[in-house]
């Protein structure tokens, strides 16, 4: 590839005057401008604009949009999760789960913490957690209702950081964790709750 | 009580493992190649990979029709390439790790506003910004400022606070607001016990499990 | 830059946001071809060019409110055209545009200026098709669109000395093919 004086590079790039450039470089300077402006005539074409404002009113109105709506208005939530992140309590609550079959104690890396998961879904057969701590997988992060009142609770060893889920409700309803207090939007029409796991050690 | 506890690594890429074995039989056929693609340009251009697989993973799971995924894998692509852009923008030097360009894009997907989030990007430098930005974030959804909000996270970096302190200072304006004081007045008092602002409460028991990636392959089930 | 008759920039944000769809209609018309003609030199045909302007302007619409700066409404549309077109490019089994739109066909009738015009077009279209995407959009927003590196930088999220580097390149490139054809 042939290389260009740096003088007009300079000059194209208005870091020197077209003047201070000797006639063969300003020559030079003025066929690449030249080529530029046949690129710069408008291509023939149809507008777009009758195509986005059309987009805009079936995104406005779409059943998705509504069923957002609905899925994020309040609903009454008996408890709140609260992101666990003593070393102490991390311990303890492991010594609690320890059981006398042959089960090993989770031992938290550097940058793992614990997370509690709590929802109310009472009549509910079954409840998992779904996200982007299991790769969005079902069957892997089971809810527990031990006594039967439709609280269903877990504790997840998870990485430290900010993580996306879903409970999945009787293997069919994907529902949001309305206690959670933090969503974003998932990009589907749906919004997924946000933890923050916090470092057990640090 | 039980201990469920599954073997495995918790989420993160696996070595070795390619992008299309990970997708196949979880994404719908048709729109692996184009997904593939889009991964392969991010990783081309230095951002980070994981996002886009996963919110890929996301859309198989929830019985997303193709198109749909692929929409919201360039969307998560954009949405990336602006948070590296705003990492520049804020002070880092390129090129900017993907871990925080992960972080800015998270930021900036819970409703952040761009000038907030450079705010932070230039109040740690060189240090990751997670807590701090989702301390804002957590404010902001309560509809406070988002500017006050970040100007009293930054007053708790400055007086030594880092990672989940930072979220127990928006823990604790929210706790403040509920005992019904002012938005002004729960700032104001949290400003003054800085640095020791009281952690968050702690939960309570339960089934200790650790997420895994399972190597079969589960029915995932249908959503509403 | 044209005096634009009409309200500002920002007015027509602050309108759409205030929950008035219909304004956006002026930022699109406002825009569109600019856009188009940006969209359409990096990805080598019009038909291409247009779905990917129509969606970033939809995608534009949707996440209005985190355009923070609506006196910087240009550049935020570009970086929303520019990362469509990427990923346009993206689905492409090589990256390289085919320029699958027919060449202008001379009338001829024209004139020799006209016919000329025609031929260096293609010749020009032609030469930015060999470069990298990247090249081949660092040229067109510096040399077409008219952008300052300042606005560059803030549109590709690239430094600006590489892009300064990019648009060297692409100049180097493009006089070779006109000196060749020459």
């Amino acid at each position: 590839m042939n290389s260009i004086d740096p003088r007009v590079h300079q000059a194209l790039d208005g870091e020197i005057p077209r003047e201070a450039l000797p006639p063969a470089l300003r020559r030079v300077a003025e066929r690449l401008e030249s080529a530029a402006a046949l690129l710069a005539a408008a291509p023939e074409g149809r507008s777009v604009a009758d195509r986005v404002l059309a987009r805009l009113h079936r995104h406005a109105h779409s059943p998705v949009r509504r069923l957002a709506r609905w899925l994020t208005a309040p609903h009454p939530v008996t408890l709140r999760i609260r992101p666990v992140w003593s070393l102490a309590l991390a311990a303890s609550l492991v010594l609690l789960m320890l059981l006398p079959e042959e089960r090993s104690t989770p031992v938290l890396g550097e940058h793992e913490g614990i997370a509690q998961f709590v929802a109310r879904f009472p009549g509910a057969h079954s409840v998992q957690v779904v996200g982007s701590f299991n790769d969005w997988r079902t069957g892997t992060i089971p809810l527990e209702d031990r006594d039967g009142d439709g609280v269903w609770r877990a504790v997840v060893v998870l990485p430290a950081g900010a993580h996306e889920y879903m409970f999945v409700v009787d293997d069919e309803r994907w529902v949001p964790d309305y206690s959670a207090n933090r969503f974003v939007e998932d990009d589907f029409g749906r919004e997924n709750s946000v933890l923050i796991v916090r470092p057990v050690k640090g | 009580m039980r201990v469920a506890l599954l073997l495995a690594c918790v989420a993160a890429p696996l070595a070795g493992q390619s992008v299309r074995s990970r997708l196949e039989g979880r994404v719908p056929a048709a729109a692996i190649p184009v997904v593939d693609s889009l991964v392969q340009a991010a990783g081309r251009e230095g951002l980070p990979t994981e996002p886009l697989v996963g919110k890929a993973l996301e859309g198989g799971a929830k019985h997303v029709v193709p198109a749909l995924i692929v929409s919201a894998v360039e969307t998560r692509l954009d949405q990336l390439r602006s948070a590296r852009a705003l990492l520049v923008r804020g002070g880092d030097a390129p090129p900017a790790t993907p871990a925080e360009v992960a972080t800015v894009s998270g930021a900036l997907r819970r409703g952040l506003p761009p000038p907030v989030v450079e705010r932070v990007v230039g109040a740690l430098p060189n240090e990751p910004r997670e807590s701090a930005l989702h301390a804002i974030a957590d404010l902001v959804a309560h509809r406070l400022d988002a500017d006050s909000s970040a100007s009293l996270v930054i007053d708790a970096i400055h007086a030594g606070l880092r990672g989940g302190r930072l979220l127990d200072v928006s823990h604790a304006v929210l706790e403040e607001q509920q005992r019904g004081r002012t938005w002004a007045e729960s700032f104001a008092r949290v400003r003054d016990e800085l640095p020791d602002v009281p952690p968050a409460p702690k939960p309570g028991e339960g089934t200790v499990q650790r997420a895994r990636r399972p190597s079969s392959v589960s029915k995932a089930p249908t959503p509403p | 830059m044209d005096v634009r008759e009409g309200p500002s920039d920002a007015e027509v944000v602050a309108r759409v946001l205030g929950g008035d769809r219909e304004a956006f209609g002026l930022i699109v018309r406002r825009y569109e071809s600019g856009l188009l003609r940006f969209a359409t030199r990096v990805l080598g045909g019009r038909d291409a060019a247009a779905d990917a302007v129509a969606e970033s302007l939809v995608r534009a619409y949707r996440h209005l409110a985190s355009c923070r700066d609506p006196t910087r409404l240009r550049t935020w549309l570009y970086r929303i055209v520019a990362n469509r077109c990427k990923s346009h490019l993206a689905r492409r089994a090589t990256g390289d545009v085919s320029l699958d739109d027919a060449p202008p066909i001379a009338d001829p009738t024209d004139n020799e200026a006209a016919l000329e015009r025609v031929e260096q077009l293609a010749v020009v279209e032609q030469a930015l098709a060999t470069l990298s995407s990247e090249k081949r959009e660092a040229f067109v927003l510096k040399h077409v669109e008219g952008m300052s590196y300042q606005e560059m930088a803030a549109v590709t999220g690239e430094r600006i000395p590489t892009l300064k580097m990019r648009v060297h390149r692409a100049r180097e490139a493009l006089l070779k093919a006109l000196e060749d054809r020459s």
